[in-house]
C-alpha cells in the first residue's frame, strides 16, 4: 500500500438548482464521516451559499474571507454534528459568479493546506455552470452529478456534462438521481441514467476524446424525511434515522468508498 | 510638404501667421490639452506644421482623459476589422465594459475622483491587450475592446481575464482608496454571416445589459455553440409521458 497522496475530492454538480444537491452533500458527508473518513464539505457556492443554514450553523466568517486574505483558513472551519468539517461560504456577496485567477490560485493554495487533514473533501458547487462551477469540478477527482427525472433538471445535467466534457476533456461522471418515484427508486434512477448516457453518447462522442461515461452512482427516493430534517436544520441521522434517503445515501457513501475507479479525470487545462 | 513651395520663409514663431493660414485656433486647441506648440520649437517650418497636423490628428482621435481611442475611431475600427474577418474567415470579438454605479462615484467624491478611476481603468485595458486590439473609451464609463482573430472560446478565455483583472480595480483617492467593479458583455460575429459594426455592438451591449441586470460585476456572453444544448439533444432526453417517472408528492 502506498501512502495516500492527498484527499480524494468529489464535486458535487447539479446544473439545475433545487435538486437536492446541498442536502445531499451534507448527509453524504456525515455518511463518509460515519464509515470513517475524516470529511471536509467546502460551500463551493460563492453566490447562494447555504449549506451553514441547512445545517443551523453560525459561521464566524466565510471563504470569502479567507481568499480575501482577511482570515486564516483554521478560524473559519467549522465542527458539524455530523462528524464532517465544514468551510462555509457567505451567502450573496459580491463574488458570486467571479473567478479570478487570483482568487483560484487562493483556492488551490488554501486545498493544499487543509488536503493532508482529510480523507475527503467536498465541493458542494452551486447551480449554474458558471466559471466558479467548472472550476471547482475540474478541480475535483470524482464528479457526483445530482439530478431529479424532472425534464428540467436533466436539460441542465446534460448542459454540464457537454461544457466539462467538451471544454475540459472530462469524460467519467457519477450520477446520483434524487427524489425518484418511491415505489421503484431504481427503476427510476436506471431510466435516468440510460436515457442520459444514451443522449450522451449519441452527440458527445468525438473521435479524438475518450467516450463520456455516466456511472449511476445513486439513487434517492422522494422522502418527507427531507423535508423534515431541512426545516429543523438538521441532518436526517438526527431526525429520521431509518429515513429511505438515509438508508440510501449510506449506500452512495459505500460505493464512493469502495470505488477504486477513477472518475473525474479532466485535463488541467 | 515643403513650405517653400507656397513661396513663404518663415522664422520661428512667424508660422500661426500665414497669409491665407491661421493656425492660432488649431495652436490654441493644442495648448487646451496641455500639448506643446509645435511653432515655438526650433524645428524648421515644414516639420512644425507637420508636428502641429500630427498632434491635431491625434487629439481628434483619441479620448484626452485616458488616452484611449475615441468612440468615432473605435466604431472605424471596428468596422475595418469586421471587413478583414470576413476576408479571413476568422471572427472578431467585441467587449463592452461598463463601470458599476459609477455616478456615485461622481456624486460621492467628485468629479477628480471620477477622472482618476477613468483613468485608472483605462491604463488598465491598454496594458492588458494585445498589440492588434484595439482599446478604446466608448463614451461616459463605457470602455470597448476590439478583439481581432478570437473566436468564441479564446474570446471569452481573454475576456474573464481581462474582467477578473478590472474586479475591483483599486484606485486612491486622496487617503481613501476607491473600490470599483465593472460589468461587460462579450459577443463575436460569424465572419460566414454578415454583421456590421453596429449589429455586433449591439450585440455586445445586450449581453452587457444582461450583466447588469444580474447583479452587476459579471461577464456575460452568449452560451458558446460547441457547448450550447441544441434541439435535437433536448428532443433526446426529454422522456416521453409514459416513460417519465417522476413522482409528485
Amino acid at each position: 500500500m502506498s501512502p495516500k497522496p492527498r484527499a480524494r475530492r468529489y464535486a458535487i454538480v447539479s446544473g439545475k438548482g433545487g435538486v437536492g444537491k446541498t442536502v445531499i452533500t451534507a448527509n453524504l458527508a456525515a455518511a463518509l464521516a460515519a464509515r470513517g473518513s475524516r470529511t471536509l464539505v467546502v460551500d463551493a457556492d460563492l453566490g447562494l451559499a447555504n449549506i451553514d443554514v441547512i445545517l443551523g450553523l453560525n459561521p464566524s466568517g466565510t471563504l470569502q474571507d479567507v481568499l480575501s486574505g482577511d482570515l486564516p483558513v483554521e478560524e473559519i472551519l467549522l465542527s458539524t454534528r455530523g462528524g464532517f468539517d465544514l468551510l462555509p461560504a457567505g451567502s450573496g456577496t459580491m463574488e458570486a459568479t467571479l473567478l479570478t485567477p487570483a482568487l483560484a490560485e487562493s483556492v488551490q493554495a488554501m486545498l493544499e493546506k487543509l488536503e493532508p487533514s482529510y480523507d475527503a473533501i467536498l465541493f458542494d458547487a452551486g447551480a449554474g455552470i458558471g466559471e466558479v462551477v467548472l472550476f471547482f469540478a475540474r478541480l475535483a477527482d470524482e464528479i457526483l452529478l445530482v439530478v431529479t427525472p424532472e425534464p428540467t433538471s436533466l436539460m441542465d445535467a446534460y448542459a454540464t456534462v457537454k461544457v466539462l466534457a467538451r471544454r475540459f476533456g472530462c469524460h467519467n461522471f457519477r450520477l446520483v438521481v434524487n427524489q425518484t418515484n418511491p415505489r421503484n427508486p431504481e427503476q427510476s434512477g436506471s431510466l435516468v441514467a440510460d436515457r442520459l448516457q444514451q443522449v450522451i453518447s449519441r452527440f458527445l462522442s468525438n473521435e479524438s476524446s475518450k467516450p463520456v461515461r455516466i456511472h449511476l452512482a445513486g439513487v434517492l427516493p422522494s422522502d418527507p424525511a427531507i423535508g423534515r430534517a431541512i426545516a429543523r436544520q438538521k441532518l436526517l441521522q438526527e431526525t429520521d434515522p431509518s429515513a429511505p434517503a438515509l438508508t440510501r445515501i449510506r449506500r452512495l457513501a459505500e460505493s464512493l468508498d469502495s470505488a477504486s475507479q477513477p472518475a473525474g479525470e479532466c485535463s488541467t487545462a | 510638404m515643403e513650405i517653400s513651395r507656397f513661396g513663404f520663409t518663415v522664422s520661428r514663431g512667424e508660422v500661426k501667421n500665414w497669409e491665407g493660414l491661421d493656425l492660432s485656433a488649431a495652436i490654441r486647441i493644442l495648448e487646451n490639452a496641455g500639448r506643446e506648440d509645435p511653432t515655438r520649437s526650433a524645428l524648421p517650418p515644414a516639420a512644425q506644421l507637420q508636428s502641429l497636423i500630427d498632434a491635431l490628428c491625434d487629439l481628434s482621435m483619441h479620448d484626452g482623459l485616458t488616452g484611449l481611442v475615441n468612440a468615432t475611431i473605435f466604431r472605424a475600427a471596428l468596422a475595418s476589422e469586421l471587413d478583414r474577418s470576413s476576408r479571413t474567415g476568422r471572427p472578431c470579438a467585441l467587449l463592452l465594459v461598463d463601470l458599476d454605479h459609477f455616478k456615485d462615484v461622481n456624486d460621492t467624491f467628485g468629479h477628480n475622483a471620477g477622472d482618476a478611476v477613468l483613468k485608472a481603468v483605462g491604463a488598465y485595458l491598454k496594458r492588458s491587450v494585445r498589440g492588434m486590439d484595439t482599446a478604446a473609451r466608448a463614451g461616459g464609463e463605457e470602455f470597448a475592446l476590439i478583439l481581432p482573430e478570437c473566436g468564441p472560446e479564446a474570446a471569452v478565455r481573454a475576456a474573464a481575464r481581462i474582467h477578473g483583472g478590472l474586479n475591483p480595480i483599486s484606485v486612491p483617492v486622496g487617503d481613501a482608496v476607491l473600490r470599483v467593479t465593472a460589468s461587460a458583455g462579450l459577443a463575436w460575429n460569424d465572419p460566414g454571416a454578415a454583421c456590421t459594426a453596429q449589429m455586433l455592438i449591439a450585440r455586445s451591449d445586450a449581453e452587457l445589459y444582461r450583466a447588469k441586470n444580474a447583479g452587476r460585476r459579471r461577464l456575460s456572453y452568449a452560451p458558446l455553440a460547441s457547448t450550447r444544448v441544441t434541439a435535437a439533444e433536448h428532443a433526446s432526453l426529454v422522456l416521453s409521458r409514459s416513460q417519465e417517472d417522476s413522482y409528485e408528492p
